[in-house]
């Protein structure tokens, strides 16, 4: 039997790893695990969802409250996990099928409320695990080794979406770039807001065109030529958004990566506050509901409403 | 006493729950007992619908099919249900019927008066018609104006103008209707009840379990619960959370309670059906997730406002793979409140998904209801760990095949979670045999457990002569008028089942083995009687079922218990 005993600080489990060699993965493993140890939060207080895919199998290999839930459901996983427990931190795995795929509509509706979470995309144009399917964000007219034909649809573009879903902060890294990775994991876990990053991962076993050799001559940072992505206000974020929506559409010879927008604004956890004034003032987790077996909440004012 | 049953019937939109939640509020506060049926129309305005109120000094518990006072909002109304109206009934009516039973009431005399009292246009005070009738039907009672009054101005706490417009019609149809004769009603003693429907005992049985998290889809008739709750959360400080689906829904509730907080979804048919994936992620994932079902017409979306109870096989089949599940179907408005409390118990004390089911008749008929005793309510929360811990994992095998339940955030108690076949530990890169084995017999031992366990009430209630030969079974919403028709037999009793999983087969031998048995469902195929079958090779000698969209009304079930088992199956048709 495996077990991963704790170890504090210590962010990797033992678990054995079953990615392909040469895996895009490993580079987001790594770097979110040098994110987590520069971070210094203990262990306990991280929670890694999961949905379904090669991708979704990291919440098995971080030393941290794993919740390896169902495919497309990662992100609603989490969300409800830092609703119940404001007190966490808590970061959402996918893979572009489980998020933009079968995931969409939650990607979509995570927007609107913007809790306050990290949410890692794993980018590489294909469903690895079943074999290499094309996924949403496969360019449109091309044929990786693994499909039967042509892929004619047209790709979702994720930084596009996530802007127009009202995501407070959204980036693009590559895996391939840890250090630039690390950096803006860091960046978006401090992210007050609900933060997405598309991480480029190329899959060396289905996916023999979006590869590497593709991505390195192809990626630039948008930052490193000027642009600043924060906004502090709503006016600012009208004025940015368009503009990173702008950048958003580049792809080809060049391709954007860095941070789109970081938009300060309200929090779910504070929206919330506006309709239960008491909201993360008491933990729901560890303030207790009972003494004794006997119940804390007294319902006999809601009785009497209706005498 | 005789039942007073009134009827306000109209285009939805009209006032129509206006008139008859008024009528049951002072009904209720004189110390009846009330039990009011809604049957609308999926739509918002304009289609025919009706309300009824059944009004009595002793219990009543479903609707009845007999009108004693008929509020019709249009002219309609009266054709579409004037012969329900009984022979010494009364047609609360602004124009002329050729019908003995009709009393004209002067509306537009009465609205005109109070709008030229208030100086404004009669056309203000015509969505008002409705106070008319029923204060010409609480005058034809003999109640005094100022109990309705009382009511009307609670209702409009918000608008005080709209209440005091409202009110002077009640004085103007006081003093200016006279009514040919009087409608006689037993007088009672003033009682303290409350007057509710399924989906706010089931919130009130929320709160006081220590819910923290609710999530939900809208969806008629269950969205009634989520919609009463986010009117408390703020006070009572939970999340009710609206989901984009009920994907996000299910899974909220499943992630929010492996979190560590007591969590729900409330949903219909078609959302539960969306639903299945991740109710059989719970069941593997062990975790304790509440369902609250409530069933209504299917297939489909086949008539979203009506009854039906046709989804007790599917509740207790949805899902792939086995998994252990309960399924709890309180039969009336009280045991909603406590089954729902005990729903949260079971889940956390077993760490299985609970599926409560409920049904549309439930949900949307407001009914009396004494007040829930809470000093009977107790808290159990298994083994759940809050606080240090070591060496822990997540799915340990222990003697009673329940692992110690710790969540994010409790030092040393790392939580590993998965849908997949996982060790121990949590971790999924074990696909061994022998561990698959024991994982399977430490979830699926836990129903065995749960029969063993649970109390008898919990999982049936038997009413009547242990003696008799003719024995009832049913479950649900069904209970209400079973109860209601059997005080014409003497030699009938009932067994209500409450817990459909794990099925209680040794209970059900007990009361029914070597008696005739008839099961009356609101379904086709009579789905609790294939249940029995199945669960205890006991064959129902008659079943009496109803799917035409409609609750049952008492009399048509004494009509059909007169005639079974002799006929086998019985049809009800009542509208």
């Amino acid at each position: 039997m495996l077990s991963s005993p704790v170890k504090p600080q210590n962010y990797k489990t033992d678990v054995e790893i079953d990615w392909c060699p040469g895996c895009g993965d490993f580079g987001i493993l790594n770097a979110l695990i040098l994110a987590l140890q520069e971070l210094k939060i203990p262990n306990q207080n991280v929670v890694l969802t999961g949905g379904i895919g090669c991708s979704s199998k990291i919440p098995h290999y971080v030393n941290v409250n794993a919740f390896h839930s169902l495919h497309g459901r990662s992100l609603v996983h989490a969300e409800a996990v830092k609703i119940a427990n404001p007190n966490l931190e808590v970061i959402s795995a996918a893979g572009d099928g489980d998020a933009l795929g079968i995931g969409s509509a939650h990607f979509v509706a995570a927007g609107r409320r913007n809790v306050d979470l990290t949410y890692m995309i794993f980018d590489n144009g294909v469903y690895g695990l079943t074999k290499g399917q094309a996924s949403p964000t496969l360019p449109f007219g091309e044929m990786p080794k693994s499909l039967e034909t042509e892929n004619i649809k047209f790709p979702v573009n994720p930084i596009f979406l996530g802007l127009a879903s009202g995501f407070t902060f959204v980036a693009r890294s590559y895996s391939y770039n840890i250090k630039h990775l690390k950096e803006t994991i860091i960046r978006a876990i401090k992210h007050r807001g609900l933060a997405m990053i598309d991480i480029m991962q190329p899959c060396v076993t289905y996916n023999n065109i979006n590869t590497k050799e593709y991505y390195d001559g192809r990626l630039y940072d948008i930052e490193k030529e000027g642009w600043n992505p924060l906004a502090e206000n709503e006016n600012e974020y009208r004025e940015k958004v368009g503009q990173a929506v702008i950048k958003s559409l580049e792809w080809g010879d060049r391709i954007p990566m860095g941070v789109f927008i970081e938009y300060k604004t309200e929090t779910y956890d504070q929206k919330l506050k506006r309709l239960i004034p008491d909201y993360g003032v008491r933990n729901y987790v560890f303030d207790p509901i009972e003494k004794n077996g006997k119940p804390l909440q007294d319902i006999t004012e809601m009785m009497q409403s209706f005498l | 006493m005789k039942d007073l049953n009134l009827m306000v019937a109209g285009p939805q939109g009209s006032g129509i729950n206006f008139t008859s939640d008024t009528f049951a509020k002072v009904m209720a506060r004189e110390g009846y007992y009330v039990f009011s049926n809604a049957e609308l129309f999926s739509t918002i305005k304009g289609e025919h619908s009706y309300f009824r109120v059944r009004v009595n000094k002793d219990v009543v518990r479903s609707y009845s099919e007999r009108v004693d006072i008929l509020i019709p909002l249009d002219k309609s109304s009266i054709q579409l249900h004037l012969r329900e109206v009984s022979r010494d009934g009364v047609i609360i009516s602004e124009e002329r019927v050729d019908d003995d039973r009709a009393e004209i009431v002067p509306y537009r005399d009465i609205l005109q008066n109070v709008a030229n009292k208030f100086n404004r246009p009669l056309s203000e005070f015509n969505v008002m018609k409705n106070t008319v009738a029923l204060a010409a039907a609480t005058k034809m009672i003999g109640l005094e104006e100022g109990k309705l009054k009382k009511v009307i101005e609670e209702n409009f706490a918000s608008r005080p103008k709209i209440a005091e417009m409202n009110n002077a019609i009640v004085d103007e149809v006081y003093s200016l209707f006279n009514p040919k004769r009087e409608l006689n009603i037993e007088p009672t003693k003033p009682a303290k009840r409350m007057l509710i429907n399924a989906t706010q005992a089931v919130g009130m049985g929320k709160v006081e379990a220590g819910l923290r998290f609710q999530s939900y889809y809208p969806i008629t008739p269950a969205s009634d619960e989520s919609n009463y709750l986010e009117s408390v959360m703020g006070k009572y400080n939970f999340v009710v959370e609206q989901t984009e689906d009920e994907i996000a829904a299910i899974n909220m509730a499943i992630a929010a309670a492996n979190t560590g907080v007591r969590a729900a979804t409330s949903t219909s048919g078609p959302g539960f059906s969306l639903m299945v994936e991740a109710l059989s992620y719970a069941g593997m994932t062990e975790t304790p997730v509440v369902i609250f079902y409530y069933q209504r017409a299917g297939p489909s979306t086949g008539m979203p406002t009506r009854h039906e109870q046709g989804d007790l096989l599917y509740s207790l089949s949805a899902g792939h793979g086995e998994f252990p599940r309960v399924v709890i179907a309180p039969g009336d408005t009280t045991e909603a409140f406590y089954d729902t409390i005990e729903s949260f118990n079971i889940a956390e004390r077993y760490q299985v998904p609970v599926i409560v089911l409920l049904d549309k008749a439930m949900a949307m008929s407001n009914n009396t209801v004494d007040l829930f005793d809470l000093s009977k309510v107790k808290i159990d929360r298994g083994k759940l760990i809050l606080s240090e811990t070591s060496s822990y994992l997540r799915y340990r095998f222990t003697d009673d095949g329940i692992s110690p339940r710790s969540v994010p955030g409790v030092p040393g108690g790392l939580v590993t979670i998965a849908g997949d076949e996982h060790g121990e530990d949590g971790h999924i890169f074990t696909e061994d045999p022998d561990n698959r084995i024991k994982m399977m017999d430490k979830r699926m031992g836990k129903m065995e457990r749960i029969k063993k366990e649970i109390d008898e009430e919990m999982k049936v209630k038997f009413f009547g002569r242990s003696d008799s030969r003719r024995v009832i079974v049913s479950w649900g919403s069904a209970k209400g008028p079973i109860l209601d028709a059997m005080q014409s037999f003497n030699d009938l009793s009932f067994l209500q089942i409450r817990m459909m999983s794990p099925f209680p087969a040794d209970e059900v031998l007990k009361y029914l083995k070597g008696k005739e048995i008839i099961a009356v469902e609101q379904n086709y195929s009579g789905q609790l009687a294939e249940l029995i079958r199945q669960k205890t090779g006991l064959e129902t000698n008659a079943r009496i079922v109803k799917f035409n969209g409609r609750p049952i009304a008492y009399e048509e079930l004494i009509e059909a218990f007169s005639a079974v088992p002799k006929k086998r199956r019985v049809v009800l048709t009542y509208a």
